[in-house]
């Protein structure tokens, strides 16, 4: 009887509020973004009687919008989807015809399959070729899709360089100097010796072997419809076997509590088993447990690390007291990691207004400048913007000059050597580092299942043994 | 003497199974109390003292409660109508004798092994022509659907009520309808309890579809809210708030299991029918 009641009552109560709920989003404030654009001039609308709506999976974007809200008086709708789900989300929205987004915007691995279903608008109908070469190349082309096309920009560069300690440096190499610095780094050959070097000095030179990850790019995977495996790739395969099996490195997992800590000062010397989680005596997720178990290993200072630009923010806020003892410099090859691009959605009905938004993110000089300033060191993809920033000096990394750093380092990257199939073989890649490495295969055995692995994802690819 | 021996090794046994169960919890909690920075460098009990610094990162992002409300706006209309419109289809297939009941039954069956995923776009579409993207009817009006409960129930009330209480109401002149209100309800009501907890977790904690259609900030259900503190460019620091948001929007399933999981062990029906 109870039950009857309370069941009836949060029923008509249940449906009640879904009325409710349906009501508000039918008509009133929503009207505008529900419909099919014709009927955008609701009470959503701004004072100058434009919106924008921005699907975004990084968040500085807001606070891009934010300023431009404040400077033009256009309302701009910011949406921060996460990362992992942004690509579902446009992909099931556009291909449903979804015109509410205006601006969407993508990772460089996203890129190729947003350009191949056309999510992405013609930047050069809008006139983004009169902008060509204020932006830095490399940047400039991941926004061209395959047939030159311009269809999004960046307002970063992600060029990667090693970070490594000065005063280590001046210790062992009589020098901190990021030029003399680079020539340790030169190649893979150079950089096992440089490894064995700082080991006989009581140092390791990475805390993980993962570090020259972004360096390992320096051919294209896929050379006329082919894979190409260049004798670049066998060393770096070489150099990471040997930093693996020679003890060269800290044994420290990338982004894990030990290799967080190798940038603050003494780690533990790990052991290979522990990296593999086949030893599970330590556990590297927990500093106290750690630190117990980890009380009779062998202590190590660790001397580099390899990250794209975005890495100044994640060492400055890591390095602790060894602030200011950091320098950067060149590593063995060109490379970058991550960035965000900005487009036009191609059914967007505000394509104009669209297209002064990513001007004003990417190529404003004004913007750029507060953007280094806001993000406290992000680096920008804008040229001049670059060049009147070369001398600002970072203090985390001893006075040194990122800015026109991470543009020498910009301006190497070729991108001719990027394919769309970079992701997929570059996994492939490391797996077969990883089972020789750990003694799971011989290097034939490894090779042979890779060759195998890229015959059956990609058919079209030309695969000689 | 042997019997408080095993007594008391029957309590210790619990006692540990409760601590395994809550750690996470309370793992969960401090974690809400400590930074980013602490929490990815190191694993204590003890709370930290981030709790206000982690909720106004929170609330810098976007407002919980408004999230939370949403969400409650979406599962609870749900929850109700699947179990009720499940148990009137369960009902229907295990009470009356007609043609095409297997078939039916059958059919429910087949639909139980479809995944959602596979209809998105076509499901988005629908919508966009229906003119329901960012409303929360294409969330709640598809819950009543809900295969898995119709199965469970249908197998409930097979088991646990008897026709001939049915037959009793029928020959006192009872119209079909209130039958079911006034009989079967109240005896399938363990399963209907069960299968709404189920429900709402499912409904609270529902994720691509929310994020799927709907676009606008303030609409976002908590699940997909929380996500987007992912986006940010410092998600590490935001540790600590991610925790302290997971900690608060676990409460309302926490509030819904206290409440009907009294309705579980109550089941009524025993002795009801003299064989």
């Amino acid at each position: 009887m109870k039950l009857k009641k309370l069941m009836a009552i949060s029923l008509v109560g249940a449906m009640a509020a879904s009325m409710v709920g349906c009501a508000g989003s039918s008509d009133g404030k929503t009207g505008a973004g529900n419909g099919t654009g014709t009927e955008n001039s609701g009470e959503a609308v701004a004072s100058n009687g434009e919106k924008l709506v921005v699907w975004t999976l990084a968040s500085d974007l807001k606070q891009f919008a934010e300023r431009y809200t404040e400077q033009t008086g256009t309302e701009v709708e910011t949406v921060v989807i996460e990362p992992g789900d942004y690509p579902t989300k446009v992909q099931t929205a556009l291909m449903g015809g979804e015109t509410e987004p205006d601006i969407i915007v993508g990772e460089p691995q996203m890129l190729e399959d947003f350009y191949d279903n056309g999510f992405f608008a013609d930047l050069d109908e809008l006139g983004a070729k009169d902008y060509e070469g204020q932006i830095v190349d490399y940047v400039w082309k991941v926004g061209q899709d395959a047939d030159g096309v311009q269809r999004a920009i960046s307002y970063q560069i992600t060029p990667a360089g090693i970070y490594y300690r000065r005063d280590i440096a001046t210790e062992v190499f009589g020098t901190d100097d990021p030029e003399e610095i680079g020539k340790y780094f030169a190649d893979y050959g150079t950089i096992l010796d440089t490894a064995n070097t700082l080991k006989d000095a009581g140092y390791r030179i990475f805390a993980s072997d993962s570090e020259i990850n972004y360096f390992s790019g320096d051919s294209a995977w896929v050379v006329d419809g082919a894979l190409n495996v260049s004798q670049a790739r066998l060393d770096y395969m070489d150099l990471v076997i040997s930093l693996y099996q020679d003890d060269l490195t800290a044994y420290a997992n990338q982004w894990s509590t030990p290799w967080y800590q190798a940038m603050s000062g003494e780690v533990p010397i790990l052991t290979a088993e522990i990296q593999n989680y086949e030893d599970d005596s330590v556990n590297v997720w927990d500093a106290e447990a750690f630190e117990e178990a980890t009380a009779d290993l062998e202590k190590t200072t660790v001397f580099a690390f390899g990250l794209p630009s975005w890495g100044v923010l994640t060492m400055r806020d890591n390095v602790g007291e060894t602030s200011g003892k950091w320098g950067v410099c060149q590593g063995p090859a060109y490379g970058f990691g991550g960035g965000t691009y900005i487009g036009i959605s191609s059914l967007s009905e505000r394509k104009e207004l669209a297209w002064d938004f990513i001007k004003f993110c990417t190529l404003n000089e004004e913007t750029a400048d507060w953007w280094i300033e806001t993000s406290e060191g992000d680096t920008v993809s804008l040229i001049s913007a670059l060049d009147k920033h070369k001398d600002d000096e970072n203090a985390v990394y001893g006075g040194e000059k990122l800015y026109s750093f991470w543009l020498e380092q910009a301006e190497g990257i070729d991108y001719s050597k990027v394919t769309k199939y970079d992701k997929v073989i570059g996994d492939a890649w490391g797996q077969a580092i990883g089972a020789i490495k750990t003694g799971q295969a011989t290097k034939e055995e490894a090779l042979n299942t890779f060759y195998d692995t890229i015959e059956s994802t990609y058919p079209d690819i030309t695969v000689t043994r | 003497m042997g019997f408080t021996i095993k007594k008391g090794i029957l309590y210790i046994l619990l006692i540990i199974l409760a601590a395994t169960c809550l750690l996470p919890f309370t793992l969960m909690i401090v974690n809400a109390t400590r930074s980013g920075a602490e929490i990815s460098s190191s694993f204590t009990f003890i709370p930290g003292t981030h709790l206000k610094e982690n909720w106004d990162i929170l609330f810098g992002y976007f407002n919980l409660f408004r999230g939370m409300f949403n969400s409650v706006l979406v599962a609870v209309p749900a929850t109700l109508l699947g179990a009720y419109f499940s148990a009137l289809t369960a009902y229907g297939l295990a009470m009356y004798k007609f043609k095409g009941n297997k078939v039916i039954f059958g059919a429910i069956l087949t639909f139980m092994m479809i995944p959602g995923q596979l209809s998105l776009i076509g499901f988005y579409q629908l919508c966009t022509k229906l003119h329901l993207v960012n409303s929360y009817i294409p969330l709640i009006v598809p819950a009543i659907a809900a295969p898995g409960t119709v199965f469970f129930l249908r197998q409930y009330i097979l088991s646990s009520l008897s026709p001939s209480l049915v037959e009793a109401a029928r020959i006192d002149g009872s119209p079909e309808i209130y039958t079911f209100h006034k009989i079967a309800l109240p005896i399938i009501s363990p399963a209907m309890a069960t299968m709404g907890i189920m429900g709402f977790i499912g409904n609270w904690n529902n994720y691509l579809l929310p994020m799927i259609i709907l676009n606008k900030n303030e609409k976002f259900t908590l699940p997909v809210m929380m996500a987007t503190l992912r986006a940010s460019i410092d998600a590490a620091r935001n540790q600590g708030a991610t925790y302290l948001a997971v900690a608060i929007s676990v409460i309302p399933i926490l509030l819904v299991f206290c409440f009907f999981s009294r309705y579980i062990i109550s089941s009524i029906s025993a002795g009801a029918v003299k064989e």
